[in-house]
């Protein structure tokens, strides 16, 4: 929380606006190789980012960027607290595979049926985060690895489940059955946009709430800061971690939810893994510095970036892979303006004398 | 003949609002030490900062041998053969001592590959010209702090570095590392190198430097030759008004134990792994005294809860916690000052009130129930502000922002303002300046008269002189038997810590 100055505010503009020329310049030199009309092709994307008919590309983008969102509040938290849980994917996919089962098969329609998914969701992923929690307490694997590691076996679980036991076989493809229409989260009226981007604004005020006015989101954050302070203290570390991964997963668990009961309407083989949710989430807590509030405008931009990209494929024939590319370069950008913070101010060390 | 080789014209740097140094003008000769002192903030390394290229942006002129330089780093620096050995080592530990000292400046062979052969042969004749001992094959991580500090300099002697800039070199050595340190010195000034010395230690100063210039809230004093000066004159000019006299001590009252000890085994600590015991009582000041790695360290992270013991048993308040956590027996009524600021007495990222209220954050005053009281918060991190005089702008500011002199004293602060019967206390005034260490001082004896325990580890002798009531003295893991204040003289204390096969090192540091 330090001081803002217009001079430190106007600094850090000049940089991001820069940082947007170079941007900008990237991708007109992107376009120019991939043989497109320039206008065109911007034209195509902004329209497929934030227009269309009664702008249904504007909510496709919204509900892309609430899972990103949702995604990016998984990571940061776990982040914040010094817990490198990369395992978003993992916990994602065991979340949506654990809620279309509850959906399924637990018997319980309407209202009740979606709140009991969601929660059966939340738990799976909650569980998936923590069992890397515990392999790190118990047998010493860092959380960096036993997270990452974790993602292949929810990925190739789910694929059992989905192409043998839950295979809806009558449909040809490695798919659960279609859920009841009594769970699918409802359209907001007179669009094609489920609510649960309204869910994930409601964790999204819960996650601003723990991060900044709870004991449990303090005493994460002190352990972040440093392990050996938080030990010195007296904070029960192991605790903090599992409670900390248990967050995570279980936010993880209800994007995976959410995918499930208001977009697919049933568990489809890697309809969570293909579209990068969990790593675009990953890459958006980094790009705001773990910023709890930046996360939405950020979640907002690579959800546009995406949307925009598949347009720009559609109308002006530019391959989407460019969005992709775009992104690498976006995160080389941030990556590059740190590592300049660091060089000038040097690494966060005493400044005595 | 005697050119200056380095001077500083005019330099002022500022961080912010805070002016760090205001036109400060010094020269350098050559075959000169030249001693650097002042309280911490004083501006001292600042102004090395700059020579060295650390810091870029100042205004002032920097001349080195007669040509105008202006540095982008400390790349451009260490051309024109300016050197520098940090406070704290910046080595490889997992390469050899022959790796670190040729690193970034490797001579090359025919294919390109590094010449160990030559780099060796180089090494061992300035080895030799300096008459200096190392052994090149050994790894870093297996070097006691005398040696790494020596293959910091040889990194610079390969580098054929004419001016050479120690920041407080002999704060982690001890007297005899001290004296061959010292030693080489001179002998780099014969050999017409420029040494610049950062110290606190004004006894160092008149023991090896040919001048001593003094700096003081960020301006130079005084420079002049020791023949013009004396102690008094500069010890008064660091401080800039009269010393605080020494803390007053009333006789202690020991009564009951708070702390007991009862022969713990520390895995690791000594070789043969004998049994320790000691015991603080109510309303007195136990200090343990020492060359720094002599097991002071894991002795203080099992009292504290944060190391397990083999065997023995360590009760707190008659409550045997041999087996529990930091958070309970911090419960049952223990603080903990810890030596190291920058890691774990202060989380440095986060602000002031975040690491006011650490300790004791489930309190109802900072809690209720899963909520923090920001409000209780931020006024306990303004009290312990205003109580402990501490210099910040606002709680809000980073921890990290402060300098060394005010985060200890804001670690010293939190920790003391829990008012617990236990309090262990580790090095609480390393490397800061005389005002706040008095200040630290006399808060840590009010404590004791309040009736408080204290065990107090530090590798100051003077400050275990000062504060303690009863002495032990750790040598290789073990503990000396009880010296009482009364019968310590510093001569004693000093052969007990190097002394080997003392008779004084007995099985059990204390018959209870």
């Amino acid at each position: 929380m330090r001081k803002l100055s217009i001079k430190r505010i106007s600094l850090h503009a000049t940089g991001w606006l820069i940082s947007f020329l170079w941007v900008g310049l990237a991708s007109a030199v992107l376009l120019f190789l991939a043989d497109a009309d320039f206008i065109n092709s911007l034209h195509a994307f902004f329209k497929s980012a934030f227009g269309g008919r009664k702008f249904a590309y504007l909510l496709s983008t919204i509900s892309r960027a609430a899972l990103i969102i949702g995604m990016a509040m998984s990571a940061l938290i776990a982040f914040r607290g010094g817990f490198f849980n990369i395992g978003g994917e993992g916990q994602l996919v065991v979340g949506g595979l654990a809620s279309a089962t509850a959906a399924l098969y637990f018997g319980i329609m309407g209202p009740l049926g979606i709140i009991v998914a969601c929660l059966t969701g939340m738990a799976a992923g909650a569980v998936w985060a923590v069992l890397a929690g515990a392999m790190r307490i118990w047998l010493g694997v860092p959380i960096l690895v036993g997270t990452l590691l974790l993602n292949y076996p929810a990925r190739f679980i789910a694929s059992y489940f989905v192409n043998h036991p839950l295979r809806d076989i009558a449909s040809g493809m490695p798919q659960t059955h279609l859920i009841d229409k009594s769970m699918w989260l409802p359209l907001i009226p007179g669009t094609r946009l489920d609510t649960g981007f309204i869910l994930i604004l409601g964790a999204f005020v819960l996650v601003l709430i723990y991060c900044h006015r709870t004991v449990a989101g303090y005493q994460a954050r002190m352990t972040g800061y440093s392990i050996n302070f938080a030990a010195a203290a007296g904070l029960p570390i192991h605790q903090i971690s599992l409670r900390t991964l248990a967050i995570s997963g279980s936010i993880a668990g209800l994007v995976g939810a959410i995918a499930v009961l208001g977009l697919h309407h049933r568990f489809v083989d890697g309809m969570l893994v293909q579209p990068l949710y969990a790593w675009t989430g990953i890459v958006t807590a980094l790009l705001v510095n773990l910023l709890p509030w930046a996360i939405v405008p950020a979640g907002l931009f690579f959800a546009a970036l995406h949307s925009g990209a598949a347009g720009m494929e559609r109308i002006a024939d530019v391959p989407k892979e460019i969005a992709v590319i775009l992104q690498g370069i976006i995160i080389l950008f941030v990556a590059s303006s740190k590592t300049a913070d660091i060089r000038q101010n040097g690494p966060a060390k005493e400044k005595s004398e | 003949m005697h050119e200056n080789r380095v001077d500083l014209f005019g330099i002022s740097v500022s961080f912010g609002n805070v002016c760090a140094l205001d036109n400060v003008s010094l020269g350098f000769r050559d075959g000169e030490i030249q001693a650097l002192v002042g309280e911490n903030g004083a501006g001292k390394s600042t102004i090395m900062a700059v020579l060295f290229g650390l810091i870029t942006d100042y205004q002032g002129e920097i001349v080195v041998n007669g040509k105008a330089s202006a540095w982008r780093s400390p790349k451009d620096a260490i051309k024109s053969k300016i050197g520098m050995v940090h406070q704290h080592f910046m080595l490889q530990d997992s390469m050899t001592v022959l790796e670190n000292i040729i690193l970034c400046n490797e001579p090359l062979n025919y294919f390109g590959f590094v010449d160990f052969k030559t780099a060796r042969h180089q090494v061992r004749s300035l080895l030799k010209e300096y008459k200096l001992s190392l052994d090149l094959d050994q790894l870093i991580e297996d070097l006691a702090v005398g040696q790494l500090q020596l293959v910091e300099i040889l990194n610079l002697l390969y580098r054929n570095s004419t001016v050479l800039i120690l920041d407080e070199p002999t704060a982690v050595l001890t007297p005899v590392e001290r004296d061959q340190l010292f030693s080489a010195l001179k002998r780099f000034k014969e050999d017409g190198k420029t040494v610049i010395l950062i110290t606190h230690k004004i006894d160092e100063v008149f023991s090896i430097a040919d001048r001593v210039s003094v700096m003081r809230s960020g301006k130079l004093i005084s420079s002049s030759t020791l023949a013009e000066t004396n102690r008094d004159t500069v010890r008064s000019q660091i401080i800039g008004k009269a010393r605080h006299k020494s803390s007053k001590r009333t006789k202690s009252q020991p009564t009951t134990p708070v702390l007991l000890l009862d022969e713990v085994i520390v895995p690791g600590l000594s070789r043969d792994e004998r049994p320790l015991s000691v015991n603080v009582k109510k309303g007195e000041i136990v200090g343990i005294a020492g060359v720094s790695g002599n097991g002071q360290a894991a002795l203080v992270e099992a009292v504290v809860g944060l190391r397990q013991t083999t065997s023995g048993a360590i009760f707190i308040k008659g409550k045997d916690v041999t087996r529990r956590s930091v958070e309970e027996r911090r419960r049952i009524g223990m603080s903990y000052i810890p030596e190291d600021r920058q890691k774990t007495g202060l989380a440095i990222s986060g602000d002031i009130i975040e690491n006011s209220a650490i300790s004791n954050i489930q309190d109802p005053y900072f809690s209720s129930g899963f909520f923090l009281r920001r409000q209780n918060m931020m006024s306990h991190a303004e009290k312990l502000i205003t109580s402990f005089d501490i210099k910040v702008a606002s709680p809000k500011h980073l921890a990290k922002t402060m300098s060394g002199g005010n985060k200890q004293k804001l670690v010293v602060a939190r920790e003391l303002s829990l008012k617990t019967p236990l309090i262990i206390v580790e090095n609480p005034t390393w490397g800061v300046d005389i005002g706040a260490s008095s200040f630290i001082h006399r808060q840590i004896l009010s404590m004791r008269d309040a009736g408080h325990a204290i065990l107090l580890v530090s590798s100051e002798l003077d400050e275990i002189l000062e504060l303690s009531d009863r002495i032990f003295v750790m040598f290789e893991g073990q503990l000396s038997k009880e010296l009482p204040i009364s019968g310590a003289t510093r001569a004693e204390l000093g052969k007990l810590m190097l002394a080997k096969n003392s008779t004084s090192f007995g099985p059990v540091g204390e018959v209870l």
